[in-house]
């Protein structure tokens, strides 16, 4: 497949990813009661793989919202607020939130989404993610479920994309840097 | 896992579902071997479940792209289907595959066949997890179907009752009493 030329290596392979989901899935399933009625929110598009393997594995009762961002310009904002091209279409006020995650990077982005929620008075709000890149981090947003702590590399596959490409490699790889340099 | 008490029975089990998709994936692979990039097209809620499995099974080049929809409401009628959220790449020119969970009466679909073919993809195509035949008011053409099934309310695999049960890793009926009362 064409496509897996272009990864230099696999970081996480599928079976450590779904063994890893399980155990955040065992996590969350312990953090909540069917009473707490967790709304899960998904940020589009990158976590929305991670999001079907992990909330399958969930037995506390939970319900599945979805928010779509963008920037407004080319460069994010150093403030990381962005444009919700889909907010959630129910409230929050008064319920348990979990954020689910593909990546934390800089944490801007998720710095400025938890804001936004938190006005909206919900009765909790946690954040999962499946990775997170410590050494980039610019702003400091708390993440209660880390998945893997990645090194600051170029990955790509279970979701997260390169240009729109590689999204539904089964594993975490690492781009080679000749595809990067290329575009 | 056990069954939830709101479930009567499982109509598609995990591996009934895997090895269906696991087709799909391949009979579509095998139609979009010569065409360069195929656009998924998801729509929310229901297919992000679908849509995860299918993904990762195609071993031709693609992208992915969620649309959001809503209806329009006189009463407890439904008049039309609201675009809340359009997709992000541009579809014109493209080989356009749109994946849904269920088509019923079809008129979703229908209207999204209308709205995405306003754009002149390269071509048009629909993935349908599940269909109900019984349902149908109006003809939509499905060219990769998962399973017919009967008409009963279904949960699971990306389906919803009021936005519960929606993840159940299988496809379940639901007790007739729960969504009765």
């Amino acid at each position: 497949m064409g496509l897996q030329d272009d990864v230099a290596k696999v970081l996480i392979p599928p079976d450590a990813l779904q063994a890893r989901i399980s155990e955040l899935a065992a996590e969350i399933n312990a953090t909540y009661t069917d009473a707490d009625r967790l709304i899960l929110v998904c940020v589009l598009k990158g976590a929305f793989m991670f999001l079907a393997d992990l909330t399958r594995q969930l037995t506390v009762r939970h319900e599945v919202h979805f928010m779509e961002t963008s920037s407004y310009g080319a460069a994010t904002s150093s403030s990381g607020v962005v444009r919700i091209l889909l907010d959630l279409e129910r409230s929050i006020e008064g319920r348990h939130v979990l954020i689910v995650e593909d990546i934390i990077d800089s944490g801007r982005t998720l710095s400025y989404i938890t804001r936004n929620l938190r006005t909206r008075n919900p009765a909790s709000l946690r954040v999962c993610t499946l990775l997170s890149k410590p050494s980039r981090r610019e702003m400091q947003v708390p993440v209660d479920l880390v998945g893997f702590e990645i090194p600051d590399e170029f990955v790509v596959g279970y979701g997260l994309d390169y240009a729109e490409e590689y999204r539904n490699l089964p594993f975490v790889g690492v781009l080679k840097e000749e595809v990067v340099q290329e575009r | 896992m056990s069954l939830p008490q709101a479930i009567e029975r499982v109509l598609l089990d995990e591996r009934t579902i895997a090895r269906r998709v696991a087709e799909l994936a391949a009979q579509i692979s095998a139609d979009y071997a010569q065409a360069g990039e195929l656009v998924l097209v998801g729509v929310l809620k229901g297919s992000f479940i679908f849509l995860a499995d299918l993904a990762r099974r195609l071993t031709v080049p693609n992208r992915v792209d969620f649309i959001a929809i809503s209806s329009y409401n006189r009463g407890s009628i439904s008049t039309g289907v609201r675009l809340i959220m359009d997709t992000r790449t541009p579809v014109s020119d493209r080989h356009v595959l749109i994946v849904e969970d269920i088509v019923d009466t079809g008129h979703t679909l229908d209207y999204l066949m209308r709205a995405f073919a306003a754009r002149q993809p390269a071509s048009l195509r629909t993935c349908v997890l599940t269909s109900k035949p019984a349902r149908r008011e109006v003809d939509v053409t499905v060219d990769y179907l998962g399973f017919e099934i009967p008409d009963v309310w279904v949960v699971g695999y990306g389906l919803d009752y009021a936005d519960q049960f929606r993840t159940l890793p299988y496809i379940a009926a639901l007790k007739p009493e729960v969504y009765q009362s």
